[in-house]
């Protein structure tokens, strides 16, 4: 039955076109845009990994002929083919038996499998047979074994194993019977047999094998680049490459909830980067073209020897170079570069050519190091940023972790002994208690004893805690000693310095001396003169001792001579030089002549002591009161009145050079003579006197926390005012006060570009001055960052008061550092890396092991400038080695100290540190301790106990020496030893003699290395040896030349394959040597650490002497030849 | 699946036109390494085709009053002190001509040249250096000798900028010959004995074979140049360097004159 369809049925009659259409475009731009999508909105890398393959691959192609030809190069030579041939010959040598073993072998192996087949078998169905005995015959009822069943089953057991049940088919001969017992016997001595052939064939292949790796790393040792098979394995990886996400995603394994801590995908884009190929811009260049975005991003990591010690696998990218790692969708995002993200990448200057800021990331987790030791050089930012900030004493306003840390660990020190007095006391009390109890009759022997065991361990802990409480009074002793300020003490300034300078000095530090690391204040005349008058009121009125003037000539010969300029510089601006401390060129205007000859004598002399305790500068009435004499040193440390330990020396960081009061005259005579004007041409300063002044001088002085850097009276435990930039490169922006400049800053507007900042500072004569501080130019665009707040703060502290209005006390108080773009970049660096990461604390580089101390040590050397004379590692730069006088004679400049701990005894040098004169603190020390034929003077620092002892562990510790060190003892010369070390020790082909000193000061004007006599209390005799055979390879540049020694192998002793060394001398041998087996060099060593003075003298006697002798010596000359050409 | 397949084919495409890409890099560096080695060939080609080098010759001349050379005090060694003069290695030469100035090509060579397989020999005699100034091309060997029946020392201090190696060996008496080469261009490399303080000598590494250093009389001769324009430069171990331009000719000969000192001058350190 048919219905009839009405007309307007909606179904058949309406048509539904439109719509699909419509759906059917919307779903086809749907899967358009989601294609368009996929491929380019938000995958941005795929493009990038496409370019990447792309060029890639053609850069491959050329490396895989390159490769190739230099690998037939390698295959060409005469010693490959030498090799080659000795493969060949091996090879056809043992061929014979290398096959007979192989087919002896082969037999084994085919009766083996014949035997195994069976005996698999058999034993599994022995093993279940065992099994079934061993439990069948338990009852389990009674829960005991039937013995005599048991007894029964286990003989029918061992009758079976004896019956031959077995049938093997061997190749040759099938169904050989055997019983269980045979075919086990049988299955081990296969088994035997096999392993014998198996150490038979290795035995008779290991020449031939070791002929082809000799072949074979012959090639690889001198292919510069990969080998061809190698490069075509990675063509082979990226010829199917299918563009897809490349991640490094650290897990984290320590904290509370599991998840990632690093998740980079840097390398998405970023593919050459760990590529063993090096490929440079110019490489990832298609040919014809210059280097685009693409070329930059596919660069292999500049310093492959850092990601070694920084495996990317678990360190990421990010915790060096910021950015969002995660962010995959555009460029800007993943390298953070946007307002929602607050680590932006950190970028090297590429325009400028430096390193820009991104060694930032260093500080990161290197915060508690000093100084980033690198082979290749990265570090020389940072390590700059973090020495700046405490050269130019930005650590007397800020502090910052790790800096200046003597103070504050006095503090806790002081704490620690409280707390352990307290604990004292109450432990005694506690004795108290417990011996009553132990006494009472009423409890049992046991418990007595128990209780007196107690009061006991309290007695050994109470003692354990005085012990402490010694080396916590010590250590405060100790750092009470290493407290340091950056700047001169004022409390002397009436006895030190010209009055009437001292306002024009302070009013602008900079038109004085240009280079001076005091900043300027800005500030007005009234300040000027009330800070004056208030320094100049409260200082010590003590005078010093009048001194006779000196010879400026010899002063200044000295002044070049002694290494004074490792640390003071003279001349300004282009003709600087000299170390980074006070420069000298106009001391003459400002000092007083008798002070500075005391200074120079020594500069660790206070015209008073300070006593922290009672907050006096103690006077010799202090001491006359107790009746005692007016001294006071290291010594002599105790206040007189309370027995507390006094602040003795000057907290300068300047060393003694244990000069005579001559040459301490002499050379301050010179200096005096540093000046452009006449001393007595400074207008008048009496105001200074007026004590109107004082107060409002205290209030700025407070104001502009003067005594962060200096000594002044009233101000001794003033804090720091500054803010504290342990962390401030993790501030969030909004944190930072721009002030006014905010939008500016943000819209890129320059505002040292403002010609009305002299508002901001009268002195400023000319705008341009700050804006070439800048270390990347004028704004370009949005600086609302904090790069550009550090940077535009360094150049112009006081430039976010722009457009303020503000009365005197509430202005930005920062002084004007006056830093070239350099420093600002390195300082920059230094901020913007003080980060508080979110990385757990193992990333922190907090080592606890040997590297702690080297970690320590170098505060210690950074503090003291000893850099300025010594080469820690290789390449670093010294300050002396670029002054001119050592230009031609670099033999006169202060040893290196590539690897002091590995060849001086850490006793020894323990000794040295604290008195280098070696004169055991005789009053006649004015001359070096080990090379007193140096002119340049390695001074007295009068460091502390502590500090000796992290110098020493640091350089114990950089040569991987254990502490502490226990000399071996030398076997003991005998006579005929004696005779032949004598013989190479004044052999005419190495005159030992003649350089080293030997203490006779006639022999030692000539003298250019140390003396022998100190070799065995000094050296390492391990050291002593690798020394005389290359010391280039020790201290490159050294005079003791190389070459004295050669080393005639001698063939291995098995199990060892390579051939022995053996050093011989380099030069004619006496008769006595023949049939000596053992090293020469060791025999000199030994006879230079059994040296005694008379043997030296005698050996010293026979050289050939200067010619006033000659005639006399002519025949000791004759008589040495002859010996030397009868050894020929 | 057509999308991977598309894929396919671009990065088909992509390997077809690196390929393409490749080839023509492998053409345009051939064609570099025809043109490298036809320059080669022309330098090396160079001394054969007399008709077109020529020569360089000329003076060096000295205005002031010449010091009298220093006395030196050899008395801490009497195998030194016992032959000939004692006076400092620095030598003026006769009359007006400079001694020991080394002349070079500074500029204008292009070619490559190789160094020549010929070494050159420094002598150790008397405790003096033979010869003072030495001219050497960058990887020539030099041979040194020691003919004192004493100990020396050749301890070479190139500048720390010069990419040299700075290195110090022991030579005793009637040691074997050491045989040593520099690998990078440097004038005036200072080498000295660390035994014999006044014993100082200066070896200047040439990047090409066009040098010369002055004799007693001043005079230098540069032979088998090619033709072109070239900066001269001539060296003096204390009184610096002077560069003049020389245009030279096919087969030409041009004569230069230097001259180091002038009027005011005390005549060098």
């Amino acid at each position: 039955m048919a219905t009839q369809i009405p007309d307007d049925d909606p179904i058949t009659s309406k048509s539904y076109a439109l719509p699909y259409l419509i759906a059917s475009v919307v779903l086809i731009g749907t899967l358009l845009w989601a294609l368009w999508d996929e491929n380019y909105a938000q995958r941005p890398w795929k493009a990038y990994q496409d370019e990447f393959v792309h060029r890639y691959s053609a850069f491959l192609k050329t490396a895989v002929s390159q490769s190739g030809k230099d690998q037939d190069r390698l295959k060409n030579s005469a010693e490959y083919k030498q090799l080659e041939a000795d493969y060949n010959a091996a090879v056809a040598t043992g061929d014979a038996q290398v096959k007979q073993i192989k087919k002896e072998a082969a037999e084994v192996d085919a009766h083996l499998a014949a035997v195994q087949a069976v005996f698999t078998d058999a034993k599994a169905r022995m093993g279940a047979d065992t099994y079934s005995v061993e439990t069948g015959t338990f009852d389990q009822d009674n829960g005991r074994v039937d013995e005599k069943e048991h007894v029964k089953q286990v003989s029918d057991l061992n009758q079976d194993k004896q019956k031959p049940n077995y049938e093997v088919d061997y190749p040759g001969e099938k169904g050989k019977k055997y019983s269980y017992v045979q075919l086990e016997e049988k299955y081990n001595e296969l088994r035997l047999e096999k392993a014998d052939y198996v150490t038979r064939l290795a035995a008779a292949m290991k020449p031939q094998n070791e002929a082809k790796a000799k072949m074979d790393q012959y090639v690889t040792d001198r292919l510069t680049s990969l080998a061809p098979a190698q490069i075509q394995g990675i063509q082979q990886k990226y010829e199917s490459w299918y563009p897809q996400i490349r991640q490094v995603n650290v897990l984290d394994t320590t904290g509370p909830i599991p998840g990632s801590l690093i998740v980079d995908r840097c390398e998405s884009c970023h593919m050459g980067t760990r590529e063993p190929l090096t490929l440079t811009a110019a490489a990832m260049t298609p040919s014809g073209q210059k280097p685009d975005q693409y070329s930059r991003a596919f660069v292999s990591h500049p310093s492959p020897e850092l990601l070694q010690i920084h495996d990317p696998e678990r360190f990421g990218c990010s915790p060096c170079h910021n950015g969002n790692g995660r962010a995959t969708t555009s460029m800007e995002k993943a390298h953070g570069e946007y307002e929602h993200w607050l680590w932006p990448l950190y970028h090297t200057d590429r325009k400028r050519g430096n390193s820009g800021n991104i060694e930032a990331g260093c500080q990161t987790c290197h915060a508690s190091d000093m100084f980033l030791a690198t082979n290749s050089g990265v570090g020389a930012t940072i390590n700059e940023g973090k020495y700046m900030f405490q050269l130019r004493g930005c650590m007397g306003c800020h502090r910052y972790e790790g800096y200046d840390r003597e103070p504050e660990e006095l503090t806790a020190a002081t704490q620690t002994i409280r707390q352990l007095e307290a604990d004292i006391k109450d432990n005694t009390h506690q004795i108290e208690i417990l011996r009553k109890k132990a006494d009472d009759p009423n409890i049992s022997n046991q418990e007595a004893e128990h209780y007196n065991q107690l009061a006991e361990a309290l007695l050994i802990t109470n003692s354990k805690n005085a012990g402490q409480i010694e080396t916590l009074d010590l250590r405060s002793r100790s750092l009470l000693r290493d407290v340091k300020k950056i700047g001169p003490n004022l409390k002397e300034i009436r006895a030190k310095l010209n009055k009437n300078w001292i306002p024009v000095w302070i009013h602008k530090p900079t038109d004085f001396r240009p280079s001076t690391r005091m900043p300027n204040f800005r500030l007005n005349d009234d300040q000027v003169r009330s800070i004056a008058a208030y320094l100049w009121q409260t200082a010590i009125p003590d005078q010093v001792q009048h001194a006779p003037a000196g010879n400026a000539e010899h002063g200044r010969d000295l002044f070049m001579a002694r290494g004074c300029m490792a640390c003071h510089s003279v001349g300004e601006g282009s003709q600087m030089v000299g170390g980074p401390y006070a420069n000298l060129t106009r001391v003459g205007e400002k000092v007083s002549y008798d002070y500075l000859v005391r200074w120079i004598k020594n500069p660790r002399q206070r015209l008073r002591p300070y006593c922290p305790y009672e907050k006096k500068d103690i006077g010799p009435e202090d001491y006359a009161k107790k009746g005692l004499a007016y001294v006071f040193d290291a010594d002599h440390s105790k206040c007189p009145n309370d027995g507390h330990e006094l602040q003795w020396q000057q907290t300068t960081i300047m060393p003694i050079l244990r000069l005579s009061d001559q040459d301490a005259a002499d050379i301050a005579t010179f200096l005096m003579t540093e000046k452009t004007k006449d001393p007595a041409s400074y207008a008048d300063a009496s105001f200074m006197d007026d004590p109107k002044l004082k107060e409002t001088g205290k209030t700025w002085i407070r104001q502009f926390g003067c005594a962060g850097c200096h000594e002044i009276s009233g101000f001794e435990d003033e804090g720091r005012i500054g803010t504290e930039l342990t962390v401030e490169g993790s501030k969030p922006i909004e944190r930072l006060d721009f002030a006014l400049l905010t939008i500016p800053a943000q819209r890129g507007v320059e505002p040292f570009k403002d010609p009305g900042l002299k508002q901001l500072d009268a002195s400023i004569t000319d705008s341009n001055i700050i804006l070439s501080r800048l270390p990347e130019g004028p704004a370009a665009g949005d600086w609302y960052t904090l790069k550009g707040f550090f940077e535009h703060k360094l150049a112009m502290p006081n430039i976010y008061d722009k457009g303020k209005i503000k009365g005197d006390m509430e202005k930005l108080r920062m002084p004007d550092p006056h830093l070239n773009p350099e420093q600002i970049r390195a300082l920059v660096t230094f901020l913007l890396g003080s980060q508080e990461t979110s990385l757990p604390d193992q990333y922190q580089y907090k080592p606890q092991d040997y590297r702690h101390d080297i970690q320590e040590g170098w505060w210690v050397v950074q503090k003291y400038g000893c850099m300025n004379c010594h080469q820690f590692t290789p390449g670093q730069k010294t300050v002396l080695m670029d002054l001119p006088q050592y230009k031609d004679s670099p033999e006169k400049l202060p040893p290196k100290l590539l690897t002091e701990g590995a060849r001086v005894d850490p006793d020894w040098l323990l000794k040295f540190l604290n008195d280098p004169s070696l004169t055991g603190g005789k009053a006649d020390n004015n001359r070096n301790g080990v090379r007193p034929y140096l002119d340049v003077r390695m001074p007295t620092f009068n460091l502390s106990p502590e500090e000796l002892r992290k110098l020493v562990r640091f350089f114990q510790a950089m040569s991987r020496q254990p502490m502490p060190y226990i000399p071996q003892k030398p076997d003991v010369l005998t006579a005929k030893e004696v005779e032949m070390g004598r013989s190479l020790f004044s052999s005419q082909a190495a005159p030992c003699l003649k350089c080293h000193a030997t203490g006779d000061a006639a022999h030692d004007k000539t003298a250019t290395a140390p003396n022998f006599l100190l070799a065995k209390e000094r050296l390492k005799p391990g050291w002593a040896e690798r020394w005389i055979i290359d010391p280039q390879s020790i201290s490159p540049g050294t005079a003791m030349p190389s070459g004295l020694f050669r080393d005639e192998k001698l063939p291995p002793v098995p199990p060892n394959t390579e051939p022995r060394d053996h050093w011989v001398f380099n030069g004619p041998l006496p008769p006595s040597f023949a049939g000596y087996t053992d090293d020469q060099t060791k025999l000199l060593v030994r006879y230079i650490f059994q040296l005694t003075p008379e043997e030296q003298r005698a050996v010293s006697s026979r050289m050939p002497k200067a010619a006033p002798a000659a005639g006399a010596k002519s025949s000791a000359v004759k008589r040495q030849a002859a010996g030397s050409s009868g050894a020929r | 699946m057509k999308h991977a397949n598309g894929r396919v084919m671009f990065s088909r495409m992509l390997a077809l036109m690196a390929l393409m890409a490749l080839a023509l890099l492998v053409s345009c560096s051939k064609n570099k390494g025809t043109n490298e080695e036809s320059n080669a060939a022309e330098t090396k080609a160079t001394p054969v085709d007399k008709s077109q080098v020529g020569t360089v010759e000329g003076t060096v001349n000295f205005t002031g009053t010449k010091p009298t050379p220093k006395k030196i005090d050899m008395s801490q060694d009497p195998v030194c002190a016992k032959k000939g003069e004692n006076t400092v290695e620095t030598v003026m030469g006769n009359a007006q001509g400079l001694q020991n100035v080394f002349v070079y090509v500074k500029d204008g060579f292009n070619g490559t040249a190789d160094a020549p397989t010929t070494s050159v020999t420094i002598d150790q005699e008397g405790c003096r250096y033979h010869p003072h100034v030495l001219g050497v091309m960058a990887g020539q060997t030099i041979q040194i000798k020691n003919d004192d029946n004493t100990t020396h020392n050749i301890h070479p201090t190139p500048a720390a900028d010069s990419g040299n190696r700075e290195w110090n060996e022991s030579q005793g008496p009637g040691a074997p010959p050491l045989e040593k080469s520099f690998g990078r261009p440097e004038v005036m490399l200072p080498v000295k004995c660390n035994q014999h303080p006044w014993m100082k000598m200066y070896i200047n590494v040439a990047k090409n074979p066009y040098f010369a250093v002055t004799d007693a009389d001043g005079k230098f001769n540069i032979k088998d140049l090619p033709p072109g324009d070239y900066t001269l430069a001539a060296v003096h171990e204390s009184m610096g360097e002077q560069t003049q331009k020389v245009h030279l000719d096919p087969k030409g000969a041009q004569t230069v004159t230097f001259t180091f000192g002038g009027a005011g001058s005390s005549g060098g350190k």
